[in-house]
C-alpha cells in the first residue's frame, strides 16, 4: 500500500470538494430514493440495484478517505530552496530548443495532459533539486536535455 | 430493442473506428479503437500480476476506458489544431506541419484542453450507457471515474497501461512504417510514465524494438 499521498493545496481541495459532493449524493439518494422493500421470496431488482448504487458510492468515499488519511500537503519551500525543483514548482524548462512548462507534482496528482509531472517519472525526478540554469541529460535511444529556465512557487 | 444488444451494438462501433493520432500520422492501415483496448485489456492482465492489484478491476478498467468514443471523438493531445479530418492533402499537409513538432501549449491551455475533453467524454459514456442495466451502468460509470481520476492504484495503473499500449503500438508502426516521431515518443515517455513497472517495460520497448531498428 502506499502510505504518502503528496498533494498540492490544490489538489487537497479538489479531493476534499469531491469527498463531500459524494457523501451529500449518498445522502440524498438514501434519504429519497430508498425502494420500498415488500417481502417476497423473489429478488426485488430495484432494491438489489440501489444497494449496489450505495456501495459503489460507500467505495467511492472510502477511497477519498484512505486518500486524505495519509495525505502530506505539498509545502511551499523556504526562502533557501526556492531556487531549486521542489515538488509543486512551476517551471519552464528549454527542450531541444523549445520552451515547455510543467508542474511538479505527486504521482497522486500527476495529469501530464495538465502539465502536472510526477515526482516519480524519470524527468521529474532528474529535475527534482535542480536550480536555474541546471541542464540534466535523459538517455534513452535519444538523448534529451532539459535546461531549467525558470523556477516559481 | 432489447438495451444489452443495443450496447453492445454501439461498443461494436469501435471496432471499425480508427484511430485519429495514427490517421494523422498516416500510418497505413492503421488500429482501431477497440483494437488498442483489446491489448490494454491484456497488458493490464499481465504487467498487474507483478503488482498486489486487483486484476479484475484493472482489466474492466482497461475494457471500459474508452468506450465513451462511440459517441464523442478519440483526441489526440494536439487536437485544437489538427483538422478534423485528413482527407485532403491540404489537411495531411497541416496535421504533418503540427506533428513534427508537437506544439507546446501553456499550463492554462492544458488545463483547458483537459477539462473539456473530460466533460465531452463523460456526456457521451452517459448517452452510452442510458439504457443500460442500472447496475452496470453504475459499475462502469465508477470505473471510469477512477480510471479518469486515479484515485485508486488500480485507476492510476490502468492508465499507466492505456499510455504504454499507445506507446507501443507507437513504436511498432515506427519500426515498420517509420512515420512516426520516435525521438519525440521517446522523450514523452520518460515524462509521463511514473509507475515502476510500466517504467521497466518501456526501458524493454527502447532495448527490444527501438535500440535493434536503430542498429
Amino acid at each position: 500500500m502506499e502510505d504518502k499521498f503528496y498533494l498540492t493545496k490544490q489538489g487537497l481541495e479538489k479531493i476534499k470538494q469531491e469527498y463531500k459532493d459524494l457523501l451529500l449524493l449518498k445522502q440524498e439518494k438514501i434519504h429519497t430514493e430508498t425502494p420500498v422493500v415488500f417481502h417476497s421470496e423473489e429478488l426485488d431488482t430495484e432494491f438489489v440495484a440501489f444497494k449496489e448504487e450505495v456501495e459503489l458510492l460507500e467505495s467511492r468515499i472510502a477511497d477519498l478517505e484512505y486518500i486524505l488519511n495519509n495525505v502530506e500537503i505539498i509545502q511551499e519551500p523556504s526562502i533557501e530552496s526556492r531556487d531549486s525543483v521542489q515538488l509543486g514548482a512551476k517551471v519552464v524548462v528549454e527542450v531541444n530548443g523549445e520552451d515547455d512548462e510543467f508542474i511538479l507534482v505527486g504521482t497522486l496528482e500527476a495529469n501530464p495532459i495538465e502539465g502536472k509531472i510526477s515526482n516519480e517519472s524519470p524527468v521529474g525526478k532528474a529535475l527534482f533539486g535542480k536550480k536555474i540554469g541546471s541542464i540534466i541529460q535523459l538517455n534513452s535511444p535519444v538523448k534529451t536535455n532539459y535546461k531549467i529556465k525558470k523556477i516559481s512557487y | 430493442m432489447d438495451k444489452t444488444l443495443e450496447f453492445l451494438i454501439n461498443v461494436g462501433e469501435l471496432k471499425d473506428r480508427k484511430r485519429r493520432g495514427w490517421l494523422a500520422n498516416k500510418v497505413p492501415n492503421c488500429e482501431t479503437t477497440a483494437s488498442h483496448i483489446f491489448r490494454v485489456a491484456l497488458m493490464a492482465w499481465i504487467l498487474g500480476k507483478k503488482k498486489k492489484l486487483n486484476i479484475d478491476k484493472v482489466v474492466k478498467m482497461a475494457l471500459i476506458h474508452d468506450i465513451c468514443e462511440v459517441f464523442t471523438t478519440d483526441e489526440t493531445p494536439y487536437d485544437p489544431l489538427l483538422p478534423a479530418n485528413f482527407d485532403s492533402l491540404t489537411d495531411q499537409q497541416k496535421a504533418e506541419e503540427v506533428l513534427r513538432k508537437w506544439p507546446k501549449l501553456s499550463l492554462a491551455q492544458k488545463k483547458k484542453r483537459a477539462d473539456l475533453k473530460h466533460q465531452r467524454e463523460e456526456k457521451s459514456l452517459f448517452k452510452l450507457l442510458a439504457k443500460t442495466d442500472l447496475s452496470f451502468k453504475n459499475e462502469v460509470i465508477n470505473l471510469w471515474q477512477d480510471f479518469e481520476k486515479g484515485h485508486t492504484k488500480e485507476g492510476r495503473f490502468a492508465k499507466q497501461v492505456d499510455k504504454a499500449e499507445n506507446f507501443l503500438q507507437g513504436m511498432e508502426y515506427w519500426q515498420k512504417h517509420g512515420k512516426i516521431q520516435k525521438d519525440l515518443w521517446l522523450r514523452w515517455a520518460k515524462e509521463i510514465f511514473d509507475d515502476p513497472i510500466i517504467i521497466d517495460f518501456v526501458k524493454t520497448i527502447e532495448k527490444d524494438i527501438v535500440a535493434k531498428k536503430k542498429n
